[in-house]
C-alpha cells in the first residue's frame, strides 16, 4: 500500500479572514497561504485567534468577513460536513458510546460507503496508526497516546484534502507528547498532506513545522521558517514568544551599504539587515546564548551576577549590567569545572560582534 | 499535639488509655441498645386468670414482656456489621456514627417496609406464621387485578407521554436559540413543587362538569376530565418538569466537540443527531422515564380526586384500610404497589451507575446553543409555550379561585374564602411542626450518611448508599401503611403522634437531604479535613469546626428541599395523622373532595405561597437561580 497516492491533497488560502464575535475581534484580517502538502502551525498565545481561524478552515465559524480556498475552490458558505477537512479535536472527541472500529468508521459510514470497502479502509488506516488488536475496545479503555491515534485514524480515514489539529496533544504527558508529534509528522510526511497545526508551545510548533505563523491578539504577526523566526523577529512580542530573549534599547551610529551599526552598553554592533522602520526608536534582542561570560578575561560589558540556575549542560545566570542596572540573560554552555560565578561575582558580558536583525519600536 | 493542654486523659500511659478506650467504646454500646430495647420491649400488666369464688370473681395479673425480638436482633447485627472493618474498628466515632445511621435505618426503613410483606403473606389478620392464602385470594381478586393493570397503565402511559414531550422541551430551553428561555425555563420547572393534587383541583375547576373552560366558556355537556385521561394529563404536568430538569442537565453537559467532530466527519445534521446526539442522552432519557414511572404509580392525591372511580393501587390500598378498615388487604395491594416501583427504582440505579457518557473533560466546550431553522423553531417554542401557559392557567385559576365566592356557581369577589381560612390554623401549625422537624432531623441524617458515604471507605459503603437512597422509590402510600403495620400496635402506639410522621418524612425525603449533602461533599477538598485531622484535631471537632460550617449551606437547603416534600405530601399523611395531629393537606384534600372548590382553592393558594417562600429562602440560602434550584 502506497497511502501517499490515495490522497489528493491541495493548498489552504486564507484572504482577509475577520471574525467578530459580537464586538470581539478575534481574528482580523488574517491572510494566509499554506502550499499542498506542507504542515503550518498557527503558534500564539491563548486568545490570539488560532483555534478560531482553524475552526474557520474546518466551517465551524463562519468568517465575519474574508474567504477560504482549498486549491482553487472557495469553501467559504460550504457546512463542516461538505468540506474536504478533518480535525483532530483537543478533547479527541471520541464517540464514548462506540468502539475503536465505530469511532474511526464514522465517516465512511455517513458517506455511505460500501460496507467492505469500509472495513478494508479502516483496517489499513488501524496498521498505519498500530491500532491492530484494540478495534473492539471503547475509547476510555484506551491510553491517552492510544486515544490520540485513534482521533487521527478517524480523521485519516476519510481522505480529507486538509488534516486540521487543534493543540491535539495537551491532554498528554510531556514525555508521550514528544513521541505523538513525531509521530504525527511522520505521518503527515507519508502521506504529504497539508495541514494547519495549533498549539501554544514555541517547541512542539518549531519541531513540528515547515512554517510558523504567529499570531497575537487576532493577528497573524510573522510567517517564516523555525530558523527565521528565531534570527529574525519582526517585533518585540515574536522575540519574546519564541525562545528567551534580551531586547535592549540601542543607538543607532550610522547606517551602511551593508548593514547598520547601533551601539549597546557602550559597545558597538553590527546587523546585516537594515531596521524595517529606521525612524522609530531600535532595540536588539540578544539571544542568552549568543552573550559570553566570563571574569578572567576583561573583555565587553561589565556585570554582576544575580542568579545562577544549571539547567543540564548549560549554567543560566540573570546578571545586572553595572552602568544601568539592565538585567540581562546570559547562558553559559558546557562550562568547565572552574567556570561557575556565585552570586555577587563581578563578571564581563561579552556581546556578539553582529546580530541577525534590529527591532523598531514603535513610539 | 504538642501545644494542646493535656487532658487527664492525655496525662494516662498507653496501656490505660487503651483500657479507657474501650471502657468507653462499650458503654456506647449498650447505651444505644438500651435506648432500643426500651423502645422495642415493654413490660405490661395482662390478665393471666380469672378464679370465681362464690359470686366473686378475681382477675390474677401477671406482668408480661411483649415486643419484637426480631427487630432487635436485625439492630444488633447491623450494629456488629461495622465491627468487621478494621479500619472502622480504629475509629470508635466513624463507628458509633455509622452504627447508629444504620440501626435508624433498619429501625425506620427495612423493618416498616418489610412488615408489609408479612403482613400481606398471613393466611388472616392477626395470624402468624406464613401462607400464601391471602396470595391466591388476591390474585383472584377482580379488583386487585383492575387497580394492578390501572395503575401501570397509568404509570407506563404518563411516563412515556411525559418522557417525549420532556426531552424535547428540555432540548429547546437548553441547546436552541428560541426566544424569553429564562422566562419559559422557570414556568415549565414550577409544578414540581406545588403540591401535586392541587394541579388536579386547578384543572377540575377549570375542565370539570362546571368547569369555567369546559362549562362556561365552551357549555361542553356530556364530557368529562375525570377518569384514566384526566388522571394522565395532570400527571403529566408534574412529570414533565421532572423529565425536563433531568434533561436540561444533560444536554447543556454534552462536550460540544463530539457534535463538531461527527459534522467535521461529514454527518449531516439530522445523521448527528441520530448516530451521535441522541445515543449519548439515551441512558438520561430511559433514567427520566424510569422516575417519571416511580412518581406515577406513587401518585395518590390525583387518582382520588380526578379518577373518578377509576381506582389505582395507591387509592384501593387508601380504601380498604382507611375506609373498609381491611388491614391485610391494604397491606397486600402496598406490596403489589412495591413491586414495580422497586423494579424500576433498580433499573435506574443501574443506568445511572453505569460509566456516564457525559462527562466533564478539560477543554470540552458544551451548552453550545444551535441555531435551528424556523421551521423546526415555531413548533418547538409552541410546544414549550404551550406548557408554560399551562403553569400559569392552573396557578392562575388556584388563585383567582380562591378569591370568588363558589367557583362554578357564583364568581362575585369575596375574601370569604381566604378569611375562612384561619379554621385551618391548628391543621397549619401541625404542618408546619412536622415539616420542620422532618427537615432538621432528615437533614442532620442526611449530612452524617453523606460524610460516611462521600469520604470514608469501608465494607458495605454501596448498600448503606443504596438504602439511603430507596425510600425515594417507595410510594407514600406503602410508607404510611408500614408504619401503621409497625408502630401502631404494642409497644409502641406511635400512629397519629407527631413523632412518627416527622420520622417518617425525615426517613421518606432523605434521599434528598443525602443526595444534596454528597453533591456537595464531594466538591468539598477532603484535604481540609484531612488537615484538619493532621493538625492533631479529633473527628468530633473536624466535623462541628471544619466539615458542618463548611457544608452548612448544603445542610439549611436539604432541610428546605425536606420541608417543602413535607408539606405537600398527602399519601403518608392519610396514614399517619390523626384528628390532633391533622395534617393541613389532608384537611385541604378534604375540602376539595366536598367542599366548595374557592375554599378548597384558597387552601391551596396558601400553600402555594410558603412553598414559594421557601424557595426564595432556598436560592438566598444557595446562591443558585430558580431553575437550578430544583437539580438535586
Amino acid at each position: 500500500m502506497e497511502p501517499a497516492e490515495q490522497f489528493s491533497t491541495a493548498s489552504i488560502t486564507l484572504e482577509q479572514l475577520s471574525k467578530d464575535f459580537g464586538g470581539l475581534l478575534a481574528v482580523r484580517d488574517v491572510n494566509l497561504h499554506v502550499e499542498a502538502g506542507t504542515l503550518v502551525c498557527l503558534l500564539g498565545p491563548s486568545g490570539c485567534g488560532k483555534t478560531t481561524t482553524l475552526r474557520m478552515i474546518a466551517g465551524f465559524e463562519t468568517p465575519s468577513q474574508g474567504r477560504v480556498r482549498i486549491g482553487e475552490e472557495d469553501i467559504t458558505e460550504v457546512p463542516p460536513y461538505a468540506r474536504p477537512t478533518a480535525l483532530v479535536f483537543q478533547s479527541y472527541a471520541l464517540f464514548p458510546h462506540m468502539n475503536v472500529f465505530e469511532n474511526i468508521a464514522y465517516g465512511l459510514k455517513a458517506r455511505r460507503t460500501p460496507k467492505a470497502e469500509t472495513e478494508r479502509r479502516v483496517g489499513e488506516v488501524i496498521g498505519l496508526m498500530e491500532l491492530t488488536g484494540n478495534e473492539k475496545k471503547s475509547p476510555p479503555q484506551l491510553s491517552g497516546g492510544q486515544q490520540q491515534r485513534v482521533a487521527l485514524a478517524r480523521a485519516l480515514v476519510i481522505r480529507p484534502k486538509v488534516l486540521l489539529f487543534d493543540e491535539p496533544l495537551s491532554n498528554l504527558d510531556a514525555q508521550l507528547r514528544v513521541r505523538m508529534r513525531s509521530e504525527i509528522r511522520d505521518v503527515q510526511r507519508r502521506l504529504g498532506i497539508t495541514s494547519v497545526y495549533v498549539t501554544h508551545d514555541q517547541e512542539e510548533a518549531f519541531s513540528i513545522a515547515d512554517v510558523v505563523a504567529i499570531m497575537n491578539q487576532g493577528r497573524l504577526v510573522q510567517l517564516g521558517t523555525p530558523r527565521e523566526l528565531y534570527r529574525q523577529p519582526a517585533d518585540r512580542f515574536v522575540a519574546e514568544f519564541v525562545g528567551l530573549s534580551n531586547v535592549v534599547p540601542v543607538e543607532l551610529v550610522e547606517t551602511r551599504q551593508d548593514g547598520t551599526v547601533v551601539k549597546v552598553f557602550g559597545q558597538t554592533v553590527r546587523s546585516r539587515r537594515p531596521p524595517r522602520d529606521p525612524a522609530g526608536s531600535l532595540a536588539m534582542v540578544l539571544r542568552p546564548e549568543a552573550l559570553q561570560i566570563a571574569r578572567a578575561e576583561q573583555v565587553g560589558v561589565p556585570a554582576r551576577v544575580r542568579t545562577l540556575s544549571y539547567i543540564g549542560p548549560i549554567a543560566r545566570y540573570r546578571v545586572v549590567v553595572e552602568a544601568d542596572g539592565t538585567e540581562l540573560i546570559v547562558d553559559h554552555s558546557n562550562p568547565g569545572p572552574d567556570e561557575f560565578y556565585p552570586e555577587g561575582t563581578p563578571v564581563w558580558v561579552k556581546l556578539p560582534a553582529e546580530v541577525p536583525s534590529l527591532l523598531s519600536q514603535p513610539g | 499535639m504538642a501545644t494542646r493542654s493535656l487532658t487527664w486523659f492525655d496525662r494516662l500511659d498507653k496501656q490505660n488509655r487503651y483500657r479507657m478506650s474501650l471502657l468507653a467504646g462499650a458503654a456506647v454500646q449498650v447505651l444505644i441498645l438500651l435506648v432500643v430495647a426500651s423502645q422495642v420491649f415493654d413490660l405490661r400488666v395482662v390478665e393471666d386468670y380469672r378464679t370465681t369464688v362464690g359470686n366473686l370473681e378475681t382477675i390474677h395479673l401477671r406482668r408480661e414482656l411483649i415486643g419484637d425480638p426480631i427487630l432487635l436482633a436485625l439492630v444488633v447485627v447491623g450494629m456488629a456489621l461495622p465491627f468487621t472493618s478494621s479500619k472502622l474498628r480504629r475509629e470508635p466515632v466513624l463507628l458509633v456514627a455509622l452504627q447508629i445511621t444504620i440501626a435508624g435505618l433498619v429501625f425506620f426503613v427495612v423493618w416498616p417496609l418489610g412488615q408489609v410483606f408479612v403482613e400481606g403473606f398471613k393466611a388472616a389478620q392477626g395470624a402468624a406464621g406464613f401462607s400464601l392464602l391471602q396470595f391466591e385470594k388476591l390474585l383472584e381478586s377482580p379488583m386487585v387485578a383492575r387497580a394492578s393493570i390501572n395503575t401501570l397503565l397509568i404509570g407506563s402511559t404518563s411516563a412515556t407521554l411525559a418522557t417525549m414531550i420532556g426531552t424535547v422541551v428540555a432540548y429547546t430551553l437548553t441547546l436552541s436559540d428560541i426566544p424569553w428561555k429564562r422566562l419559559l425555563r422557570v414556568l415549565v420547572v414550577l409544578p414540581l413543587v406545588s403540591p401535586p393534587f392541587a394541579v388536579s383541583h386547578a384543572f377540575i375547576m377549570l375542565f370539570g362538569r362546571r368547569g369555567l373552560i369546559t362549562y362556561d366558556l365552551l357549555r361542553i355537556t356530556g364530557w368529562s376530565i375525570y377518569g384514566a385521561d384526566g388522571i394522565v394529563l395532570v400527571q403529566l404536568i408534574s412529570d414533565i418538569p421532572l423529565v425536563v430538569l433531568i434533561l436540561m442537565a444533560v444536554f447543556s453537559s454534552i462536550n460540544r466537540d463530539l457534535e463538531d467532530a461527527a459534522g467535521d466527519l461529514g454527518g449531516r445534521p439530522l445523521h448527528v443527531l441520530r448516530t451521535v446526539t441522541f445515543p449519548l442522552v439515551t441512558p438520561a432519557i430511559l433514567s427520566a422515564w424510569l422516575l417519571s414511572f416511580i412518581s406515577s404509580i406513587a401518585d395518590f392525591g390525583n387518582p382520588m380526586l380526578i379518577g373518578g372511580g377509576f381506582q389505582v393501587l395507591a387509592t384501593q390500598a387508601y380504601i380498604q384500610l382507611i375506609e373498609l378498615f381491611d388491614l391485610q388487604l391494604g397491606a397486600a395491594l402496598a406490596m403489589i404497589l412495591l413491586v414495580p416501583a422497586l423494579v424500576a427504582f433498580i433499573l435506574q440505579h443501574w443506568i445511572t451507575s453505569r460509566r456516564s457518557y457525559i462527562s466533564v473533560t478539560g477543554g470540552a466546550r458544551t451548552g453550545f446553543i444551535r441555531v435551528l431553522p424556523t421551521g423546526l423553531k415555531v413548533p418547538l417554542f409552541g410546544m414549550t409555550f404551550v406548557l408554560a401557559a399551562f403553569t400559569i392557567l392552573v396557578y392562575g385559576s388556584i388563585f383567582v379561585g380562591a378569591l370568588v365566592r363558589v367557583w362554578g356557581f357564583d364568581f362575585t369577589p369575596s375574601t370569604e374564602n381566604l378569611v375562612g381560612l384561619v379554621t385551618a390554623i391548628p391543621q397549619l401549625r401541625n404542618s408546619l411542626i412536622v415539616s420542620i422537624g422532618s427537615g432538621v432531623v432528615g437533614g442532620i441524617i442526611g449530612l452524617i450518611m453523606a460524610s460516611l458515604v462521600a469520604r470514608e471507605r469501608f465494607p458495605g459503603r454501596g448498600i448503606l448508599d443504596f438504602s439511603g437512597t430507596l425510600m425515594y422509590a417507595i410510594p407514600g402510600t406503602v410508607v404510611g401503611i408500614g408504619y401503621i403495620i409497625a408502630f401502631n400496635a404494642a409497644p409502641y402506639f406511635w400512629t397519629g403522634t407527631f413523632f412518627i410522621i416527622i420520622i417518617a418524612y425525615a426517613y421518606r425525603r432523605l434521599p434528598v437531604g443525602l443526595r444534596t449533602a454528597v453533591a456537595a461533599q464531594k466538591q468539598l477538598d477532603p484535604s481540609l479535613e484531612e488537615a484538619s485531622l493532621d493538625l492533631g484535631a479529633s473527628r468530633i471537632r473536624t466535623f462541628t469546626q471544619i466539615t458542618f460550617p463548611l457544608l452548612s449551606r448544603a445542610f439549611f437547603a436539604g432541610v428546605i428541599y425536606i420541608f417543602i416534600r413535607s408539606m405537600t405530601d398527602l399519601s403518608s399523611a392519610v396514614f399517619l395523622n390523626a384528628g390532633r395531629t391533622q395534617l393541613y393537606t389532608v384537611r385541604m384534600f378534604r375540602v376539595m373532595v366536598t367542599g366548595n372548590p374557592s375554599e378548597a382553592a384558597a387552601f391551596a393558594a396558601l400553600l402555594v405561597v410558603i412553598i414559594l417562600i421557601s424557595l426564595g429562602l432556598l436560592s438566598r440560602i444557595t446562591g443558585k437561580s430558580f431553575v437550578d434550584l430544583f437539580r438535586v
